[in-house]
């Protein structure tokens, strides 16, 4: 992802930009056309291609109005996706998912790497009652929300209340995940600094962890509640104890290695980057290691154990210019547009209640840890988005509850398609207001002098 | 062995790929085409010890239709030059003229072999002449670098070996435009072959333009990046969807980005030394595509092929020695020269296996193989004999761990 700010860009700029834009959309456009069947890794290398041109020109267009590169990425792979121009089909959405993986991996990495030990203490307060607050809260809020409008959602029909308040606390807790990759990836485009941004990205690191919990501890209590034969059991937590246990010693020791390798190596960080997001990821899924939370652990240890942080950082900003634009605008591509259509007066109303206990919450939390202004005024900006983890944990729900499972998981999929693509936008004009975006130019430098003539 | 377990030892060769173009290890490490990569990759691969199977190597075709189109991209960019120096116009004339001699006469050779030793169709005799006067109308400039910098070689016969190989490209590129044209299926059937080679070629002049104009005034690196491989990406798989030559078209950007651009040394510096990163794993992945257990008369086809190439290129060199001065009196070590071959010739034979998989493409891939340890077995030696019987070298070895005395011909 580019930097914010640079140069200011003129109008010729622009319209070369939306010709570009034009020419790649058409290029696609026509090929799709001439030849509507295609061999599958075909249409891979096409889409990336695709998605990455296209991503980076909507979000440079789309910056003019103010909007965050990020909406620029989505807007692009929702308008190529399957749903409205059909240049990138689904089978190619689900064939672009090791993307996914390494890019996920990425953002933990430099999520871990960014937390410093004591940017960590001077918000530890604030992050301690932001968490309580936003982890109860919102949840008990959200799930009586869902409840009260239960009645208007086909897959609830014919539920009684318990199994109503059960499905309602399994929403809960989805309605309290972050979406860690919007935030890294507005920071990345704005290199936001501030308390704002410093307080946005512990907090969505560290609820990561929380709603891992959060979601062990309401299976468990929704179990019974749903289903007649269900009781609860301690076995979940005794298994998400290890796994996290695992998972935090997986990404110590991890993070060692890389710290050494970058003391006494340093370089082809991008290849060593792209086996670790490549390999270890699967490897960690095998093995029961929560890869998102390894990542992080890792990130954490190179950056508070050594002093290889900012190198660790800068590869990551490097690989992550073109990883990241394909995630989201994969991401984009992946939003299911009709099923929005179909369900976005519950979603609408969903996501309204979210963002408004989400606010009321930021508030409050703000108010007990006596937060600076600032964060009391704009704290609550970055929880709105949400992305792939909620997702995740609408598959995890569906998974264990399948008499409902998919409905719930759609109504998901559409509230989450909302959030996706208002967060960003919220948190990157917080963070404007805020004064914490880097207004300074990036590195430009003129081109090589050309070389004499013989 | 799994997909991932693969991935990480193709990464592996990459990381040693970019550590040879890094300056940390002493150029000249190695063989000059990395002929032992495709070593490596035939004994693991399914002919030999199977660690590697078909299937598993298939999953890797998009990596390899990018791989190759990569390479295609590079040889674009780096075509006008030789470091910093401009390659002159009548290098270039005279590398395309060579590589179009030498295609043409081992393309002749392979016609009527195969039309009296093989029982293939005509359109696949026609198909399996022109694709392997393609894979053998090539000459590394790796190998041309990898003497120069070994030993130190420094005059005319030096730069002109560095520009015919250099431009040898060009002639492959276009002419792999016209066989895929010529064979392109299902897609633009209303289409002439000519027309064909022009949107093949016309696709990659006008993603060449549009990242030019993307990359504006000023240049920023990362930015670059994303251009660079979207543009590629787009053209390699729109060219492949229309079943015509992806590394043509990826060739047609990378030239156009050369000469259009204001930022070429920059896109030159950016992407060149990607080159070895990529080409390792794609000799790896060659190696366990090739399939040696073809009928006897096409391996004889391919003795034919080697043969009639070995000829051409020593005649070229004993034409050139009656006509250039630098090369006088060194005809024959020069012509030996030039039989080195690799990147462009391989990355041509594997596209089109991956694209026109059969007994054709397997006889082109062996070809193409067979050509690069030929060529590794003669090429170097007969280029430093060169140098040193023009005076260019010093005829010793330098010692383990010398710096090289003229900077990278990259």
């Amino acid at each position: 992802m580019s930097g914010h700010g640079g140069p200011k860009k003129t109008i010729a700029t622009r319209a070369i930009q939306a010709a570009s834009l034009l020419v790649t959309f058409g290029v696609l456009y026509g090929v799709t056309r001439v030849t509507p069947e295609l061999e599958t890794h075909l249409g891979t290398v096409t889409a990336v291609g695709f998605l990455l041109l296209a991503g980076t020109l909507m979000s440079e267009l789309l910056e003019t109005i103010g909007l965050p590169h990020l909406s620029g990425y989505l807007l692009a792979g929702i308008i190529g996706g399957p749903h409205i121009l059909h240049l990138v089909d689904h089978h190619t959405v689900t064939e672009l998912s090791p993307v996914n993986t390494l890019a996920l991996s990425l953002i933990a990495l430099a999520g871990g790497a960014e937390l410093r030990l004591e940017t960590l203490r001077s918000v530890a307060r604030g992050l301690a009652w932001a968490t309580l607050i936003q982890s109860t809260f919102v949840l008990a809020c959200m799930a009586g929300v869902f409840l009260a409008i239960a009645r208007f959602l086909p897959f609830t029909q014919g539920m009684n209340l318990t199994a109503l308040i059960g499905v309602s606390l399994l929403w809960g807790v989805l309605a309290v995940s972050r979406s860690p990759s919007a935030c890294m990836g507005i920071l990345a485009q704005t290199r936001a600094k501030g308390p704002v941004a410093t307080f946005s990205l512990a907090f969505i690191m560290l609820s990561d962890v929380v709603v891992v919990i959060l979601l062990a501890l309401m299976l468990m209590l929704a179990r019974p509640l749903i289903t007649s034969s269900g009781s609860i059991s301690l076995e979940d937590f005794t298994v998400l104890g290890h796994e996290l246990l695992g998972s935090i010693a997986v990404g110590v020791t991890l993070g060692l290695g890389l710290a050494i390798y970058l003391r006494l190596v340093g370089h082809q960080l991008l290849l060593v980057l792209l086996a670790i997001g490549f390999g270890l990821s699967d490897t960690f899924a095998y093995i029961h290691v929560d890869s998102l939370l390894a990542f992080l652990a890792a990130g954490f240890v190179v950056t508070n154990l050594s002093d290889q942080g900012p190198k660790l950082l800068h590869s990551i900003e490097q690989t992550g210019s073109v990883v990241f634009v394909v995630f989201f605008a994969t991401a984009g591509a992946h939003l299911d547009i009709p099923l929005l259509r179909k369900l976005w007066p519950v979603a609408v109303t969903l996501c309204a209640s979210r963002a408004l206990f989400t606010v009321v919450a930021g508030r409050i939390s703000s108010r007990l840890a006596e937060d600076p202004a600032i964060l009391k005024r704009w704290g609550w900006s970055s929880l709105i988005s949400q992305a792939g983890l909620a997702l995740g944990l609408s598959v995890v729900i569906a998974k264990a509850f399948p008499t409902f499972g998919d409905g719930f998981r759609s109504l998901a999929i559409a509230a989450v398609a909302l959030n996706e693509m208002i967060g960003p936008i919220l948190f990157k004009f917080a963070l404007d207001r805020a004064g914490e975006t880097d207004r300074h130019e990036p590195e430009v430098r003129p081109s090589l002098p050309p070389a004499p003539a013989e | 062995m799994n997909a991932i377990a693969f991935l990480l030892g193709l990464l592996v060769l990459a990381y040693l790929g970019s550590i040879l173009v890094g300056g940390r290890a002493i150029r000249g490490f190695g063989l000059a085409s990395g002929a032992e990569y495709l070593v490596l990759g035939f004994v693991l691969g399914p002919q030999v010890l199977s660690v590697v199977n078909r299937p598993l190597v298939e999953t890797f075709q998009p990596v390899l239709l990018v791989g190759v189109s990569w390479l295609g991209l590079v040889l674009g960019v780096s075509y006008l030059r030789v470091g910093q120096r401009r390659v002159p116009v009548p290098h270039i004339a005279l590398g395309v003229a060579l590589s179009a001699l030498v295609s043409a006469c081992v393309s002749v050779a392979v016609f009527f072999g195969a039309s009296y030793f093989s029982p293939l169709p005509r359109v696949e005799v026609i198909a399996l002449a022109a694709t392997a006067g393609i894979v053998c109308s090539e000459t590394t400039r790796h190998s041309v670098r990898w003497v120069v910098e070994r030993y130190g070689a420094k005059g005319p016969l030096a730069d002109l070996a560095a520009d015919t190989a250099r431009a040898s490209a060009l002639f492959a590129a276009l002419s792999f435009a016209v066989v895929s044209a010529w064979l392109s299926g299902a897609a633009l059937q209303g289409m002439s072959v000519f027309e064909r080679v022009l949107v093949s070629l016309g696709l990659g002049v006008v993603l060449g333009f549009t990242a030019t104009l993307l990359l504006g005034r000023e240049f920023r690196r990362d930015e670059s990046w994303g251009i660079l491989l979207g543009t590629s990406l787009l053209g390699t798989g729109a060219a492949a969807r229309l079943n015509l030559s992806p590394i043509s078209t990826t060739f047609a950007m990378g030239l156009t980005l050369a000469i259009v651009s204001p930022h070429r040394l920059d896109i030159k510096a950016m992407v060149t030394p990607t080159e070895k990163p990529v080409l390792l794993p794609l000799l790896l992945l060659a190696g366990a595509y090739v399939n040696v257990k073809l009928p006897m008369p096409l391996l004889v086809l391919v003795g034919v092929a080697l043969g009639a190439k070995l000829l051409a290129r020593v005649s070229c060199g004993a034409l050139l020695s009656l006509t250039l001065k630098p090369a006088r009196g060194v005809g024959l070590e020069f012509g030996g020269s030039m039989l080195s071959c690799g990147a462009l010739g391989l990355a041509v034979a594997l596209a089109f296996s991956v694209r026109h998989p059969g007994v054709v493409a397997d006889t082109v891939l062996l070809l193409a193989s067979v050509g690069v340890l030929l060529g590794e077995w003669l090429g170097p030696g007969a280029l430093r004999r060169a140098l040193a019987r023009a005076g260019e070298i010093k005829t010793e070895i330098p010692a383990e761990g010398a710096q090289p005395t003229l900077p990278s011909q990259v």
